[in-house]
């Protein structure tokens, strides 16, 4: 190993792992030791992340307080040293962190608190694309509605929540009083998604999350409205169907149209 | 043979005079009320996105200012293999925006792909002077185009070091064919916490290859002197800028506040300081 590297190498350890070896590479002073010196950079890396960690996760933040949620960062940061040259990606692992991690574990809100967030954060950010209009549907002939797939806008995120995080997280957002923690039998769905810059999400009946769920797994137009038949009689899927998509158009999801049979 | 090709070849130049440092809390500021500032400096990996509302800000007042752009995670110094899917995206953003100026930093910052996300000091040696020419010459291939090198502040020295930093800066340039963007606050924050003097930091730079100046406040820690970005630049600073323009000549000058960051006035007036000692140099070559 160069001498460059092994030097990087013991700074690393000492960052990481506050290993003192680096120390005798170091010039100090009287006023400033090394120990002082190399403490200002094992000092800013952690802050550093923490404010990372503090931009990406506000209602994560907020539902823990400051003390605990430094906690928590500390402990992520020291799980999860990063592998991001853009302090952006540094987040990316905090809801599997806290899926896995006791104490955090057990108050399941805390992981779809920070999914909730950082599905914000790739959505807020996410490919500009044209849309598909309502225009652009009507122009192609009813004999081809069957066998069209499409394609969602990149800023589209679909997401199952057993918690009301999203709700949470609305309340921070608008700093009023959170509410309290509640959980459902069964996961209730939502969908975020981008239009005009603005970043927005709501959540999902049963069947247009079904709906949209075929969707983006590429199931045509025709499966779709035989699949909604399981929530409105037959005569009326269609009409249904074509109503769901109406809104998805008009909210600026769909990014293009493509034909299966 | 690079370095020859690369020299000077910008796109858009930016003017010699003050600019400032372009943060998302200005964006409606700055659009609603076009401000008097030469041009615009942004981090290069605030818009490494794919779209959203970072790179519509960026659309709309590039259209208007000139722009360079600055980044910090290329990790230059590292003995890690260089980071192509950033470079890459680098690469995309200055074929997007077409800046003025592209700059990074003479630091290292990651081992074995992590990421410490900071600007640590490489130790001044042979193999590092080589190796940082080394990397900058492939970056600057694979953007075609020249960089430019920023001086870091720094809290500490090895001691290893044999050359001191403005020589090893001054080497840099010289033989990869990079500019030198002079961080003149870097300097003083420098010089304090390793008692050198900072004049002689100066005017062992070439003149020549100074094509931007940073300037920008510190906090004291007590033990150092901490590049926070985070104040006003301080009068030792203003005064030392002094005798940086009057080595290097009339060159873009950004303000620089990235932690509290004021509002727009607040800037704009340390802009104009700049702008005014920019003005008296240039009166007194003209003369």
């Amino acid at each position: 190993m160069s001498q460059l590297a092994a030097l990087q190498r013991a700074f690393q350890t000492h960052i990481l792992h506050a290993n003192d070896a680096i120390q005798q590479a170091i010039t100090g002073t009287p006023l400033a030791p090394a120990t002082e010196r190399l403490g200002i950079y094992s000092t800013a890396y952690r802050l550093r992340l923490l404010e990372a960690l503090q931009t990406d996760y506000t209602a994560l933040h907020a539902a823990l307080g400051d003390e605990d949620f430094e906690q928590l960062c500390f402990a992520f940061i020291a799980a999860f040293p990063s592998t991001y040259p853009n302090l952006r990606w540094f987040g990316a692992n905090m809801d599997a962190y806290l899926k896995a991690t006791p104490p955090y574990l057990d108050i399941p809100v805390l992981a779809e608190l920070a999914s909730f967030e950082w599905a914000k954060g790739l959505t807020f950010d996410a490919a500009d694309e044209d849309r598909l209009t309502i225009q652009d549907m009507a122009a192609i002939p009813g004999a081809d509605w069957g066998r069209m797939t499409f394609q969602t806008h990149p800023s589209v995120q679909r997401l199952d929540f057993f918690s009301n995080a999203p709700l949470i997280w609305k309340a921070v957002a608008a700093a009023a009083d959170p509410p309290q923690p509640s959980y459902t039998e069964e996961p209730l769905s939502w969908i975020i998604w981008r239009q005009n810059l603005s970043v927005y999400f709501r959540s999902l009946d049963k069947d247009e999350a079904w709906a949209i769920d075929s969707l983006l797994h590429g199931v045509n137009f025709a499966e779709i409205c035989t699949g909604l038949c399981e929530w409105v009689d037959e005569l009326h899927a269609s009409q249904h169907a074509a109503g769901l998509l109406k809104g998805w158009l008009e909210s600026g999801m769909i990014r293009s149209v493509h034909f299966k049979t | 043979m690079i370095a020859k090709k690369l020299r000077g070849r910008v796109a858009r130049p930016i003017p010699s005079n003050a600019g400032i440092g372009l943060r998302a809390r200005h964006y409606l500021d700055i659009l609603s009320a076009p401000p008097a500032v030469g041009w615009f400096e942004a981090h290069s990996e605030n818009y490494f996105a794919e779209g959203g509302l970072p790179l519509y800000y960026l659309e709309r007042i590039r259209s208007d200012y000139p722009l360079s752009l600055h980044g910090v995670g290329l990790s230059l110094g590292s003995t890690d293999s260089l980071n192509i899917a950033h470079l890459r995206k680098l690469k995309s953003l200055i074929e997007r925006f077409e800046p003025g100026l592209v700059s990074e930093h003479l630091s290292w910052g990651s081992v074995s792909e992590r990421y410490f996300n900071d600007l640590l000091p490489l130790p001044y040696t042979e193999e590092a002077l080589t190796h940082v020419i080394c990397r900058i010459m492939q970056v600057q291939d694979f953007l075609s185009r020249q960089i430019l090198i920023e001086n870091v502040s720094s809290y500490l020295q090895y001691r290893q070091s044999t050359i001191p930093e403005w020589e090893f800066l001054a080497e840099i340039s010289a033989r990869s064919g990079c500019g030198i963007l002079l961080d003149v606050n870097n300097i003083h924050v420098s010089a304090v916490n390793h008692r050198f003097d900072p004049l002689a930091y100066l005017h062992a730079i070439p003149a020549g290859a100074v094509q931007e100046i940073h300037l920008a406040g510190f906090d004291n820690s007590g033990e150092c002197l901490i590049d926070t970005h985070a104040t006003a630049v301080c009068d030792d600073v203003w005064t030392l800028y002094g005798h940086a323009l009057a080595h290097v000549g009339n060159v873009p000058t950004l303000i620089e506040w990235d932690t509290d960051i004021p509002a727009l006035p607040v800037l704009l007036e340390e802009a104009r300081k700049a702008d005014a000692l920019l003005q008296e140099v240039r009166r007194e070559r003209s003369a």
